[in-house]
């Protein structure tokens, strides 16, 4: 469904991510792992179209989507969760759900399932969002993407400022969107946590792909043992 | 004293509708539009003269908030081209140094070819008695379109879509990008209204006193005003700064003497960004 090819990206016309190939499939979930400043982000944002694709293609269910618009990028079904999450602070959850479905209503078969998975929100739809908890704020932003029914999820970092613990429950969330027919893209630091749930993966550093493969190939990796899971 | 406060809140009504076009165009797209009180000044120009060539007052007035509209549309799709594709700073100025050159435009054009025109909407009838106070139906009638206006503008923002896709963008540009919100759009919806209400305020105010063609520029210092004390991009913020700088405009001069009114306004509002920075409100309402 979704087809990166050849992708440069960056900032002032000058890429920090060179050359980059992934593809996501239907109803798949993929890791994009890399350490800090390896252009996770970089590349996220330029996919969606906050930052210019200065090389290559971003291919969308059979079309380009490379240098449109936010929102119409946004409305063809691609919805995105950055690591600031930019959430309508002064908006209460309830009508930041509302935004989310922009242009269309909210679906209410929709709002059910984020407040079966994110309850929380449920018990807070008047809460201001930004006088929300780091954690709480989080959920709303990915409940927020949710409800545009999007047909590709990404998510930059997704547990940032959250508790270990929680962010478990996180994952296992994301990992349930599979049943609902949302493919996922994501990109995290907390490489065990992500592999767990994760189809794909590819390792991304220095702004280019180093490695790519099913969940399990990375796991067992030597290379992305060393790097990311603390093994010796 | 109860007179000079009811005059106070008839004015500050219209004050705080007036800061509201002015603050919602800046809590937008943070771009400031100097030329808005020439053209709440057109506005009225059009409604004095339509209605001199015979136009019932109804529709000149329906004309008049036309044009305030028009004309901010037409500002907003012209010379606010440059100004959106900058940011921070430049943005703000850029868009303050054209729109004072539009203000120039507009005012020069109006005092070249219609001098002495002036709008004065006198509402006829007997004086309603309020609170002891005889209050001129023409201040009544101004106060009550300015408050359904108020509430109007105030339920579009909190319980329609739209109006809410006009708050996410004041409140976080790139979240409404991401939902699915195209800024340019929501832009030109609120130029489009700002002119209106610049129209409607034009008017209203011709209910009370003559709106002359030299009005312009002191009704962009009010607007600016009530932007600055009630916080950048809040509606209910810029209708209760309008009410307070109405009734000090009121009571200094009723106390202290209309010439020295402008000052005790400018104390006002610097007071409040010396007391609030983010005005009344904040910027989030
Ligand atoms: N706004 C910016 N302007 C210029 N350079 C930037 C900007 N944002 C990021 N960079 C640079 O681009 C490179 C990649 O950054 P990016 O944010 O994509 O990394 P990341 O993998 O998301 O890291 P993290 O895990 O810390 O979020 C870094 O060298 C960074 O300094
Ligand atoms: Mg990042």
């Amino acid at each position: 469904m979704l087809e990166v090819r050849a992708l440069d990206a960056g900032y002032n016309n000058k890429a920090v991510v060179n050359d980059v190939d992934i593809q996501v499939d239907d109803g798949e979930i993929v890791a994009i792992i890399g350490s800090n400043g390896a252009g996770k982000s970089t590349l996220l944002r330029s996919v969606c179209g906050l930052l210019p694709v200065l090389d290559g293609d971003v291919i969308y269910e059979g079309g380009s989507i490379a240098n449109r618009p936010v929102y119409q990028i946004s409305r063809a079904g691609i919805a995105f969760v950055p690591a600031e999450r930019h959430l309508f602070p002064g908006m209460t959850v309830d009508e930041n759900l509302t935004l989310g479905a922009y242009p269309k209503r909210p679906d209410s078969d929709r709002r059910a399932l984020i407040f079966e998975l994110f309850p929380r929100l449920g018990e807070r739809k008047r809460q201001a969002a930004g006088t929300m908890s780091g954690g709480e704020q989080q959920m709303l932003a990915v409940a927020r993407a949710l409800m545009a029914i999007p047909k590709l999820l990404i998510l930059d970092e997704p547990t940032t400022g959250i508790a270990p613990s929680l962010a478990v429950n996180t994952y296992q969330s994301i990992a349930t969107l599979r049943d609902h027919g949302i493919a996922v893209l994501v990109a995290e630091q907390q490489v065990p946590l992500v592999l767990s749930i994760a189809d794909r993966g590819y390792v991304l550093e220095n702004g280019s792909i180093q490695l790519e493969g099913s969940a399990a190939e990375l796991r067992d990796n030597p290379m992305v043992q060393k790097a990311y899971l603390g093994v010796a | 004293m109860t007179a000079a406060i009811l005059d106070g809140l008839v004015l500050g009504l219209q004050f705080g509708l007036l800061g509201v076009g002015l603050t919602i165009v800046y809590g937008m797209g943070g771009v400031l539009n100097l030329a808005y009180g020439a053209m709440a000044v057109a506005s009225a120009i059009v409604v004095s003269v339509a209605m001199r060539s015979g136009l019932p007052a109804v529709p000149a007035v329906a004309l008049g908030i036309l044009t305030g509209a028009a004309l901010s549309l037409l500002l907003n799709v012209t010379i606010m081209r440059p100004v959106y594709r900058r940011r921070g700073d430049q943005r703000v100025l850029l868009s303050i140094l054209l729109t004072i050159g539009v203000a120039f435009i507009i005012n020069g054009y109006l005092v070249w070819k219609l001098p002495i025109e002036a709008l004065s909407l006198s509402i006829g009838g007997d004086a309603i008695s309020i609170l002891g106070v005889p209050m001129r139906v023409g201040s009544l009638l101004a106060s009550a379109i300015t408050i359904l206006a108020g509430v109007g503008l105030i339920l579009f923002f909190r319980r329609t879509t739209a109006g809410k896709a006009v708050r996410s963008v004041i409140q976080d540009e790139v979240g409404a990008r991401l939902c699915g919100i195209n800024p340019a759009s929501v832009r030109m919806l609120i130029f489009t209204l700002s002119g209106a209400i610049a129209g409607l305020v034009a008017v209203t105010r011709s209910m009370t006193s003559p709106v002359p063609v030299s009005e312009g520029f002191s009704l962009t210092i009010l607007a600016l005003l009530v932007t600055v004390v009630g916080g950048l991009g809040s509606v209910k913020g810029a209708m209760l700064a309008g009410l307070i700088l109405g009734v000090v405009n009121a009571l200094s001069s009723f106390y202290i003497g209309s010439y020295i009114t402008t000052i005790v306004l400018l104390v006002a509002a610097a007071l409040t960004i010396l007391l609030r920075p983010s005005g009344l409100f904040g910027e989030y309402t």
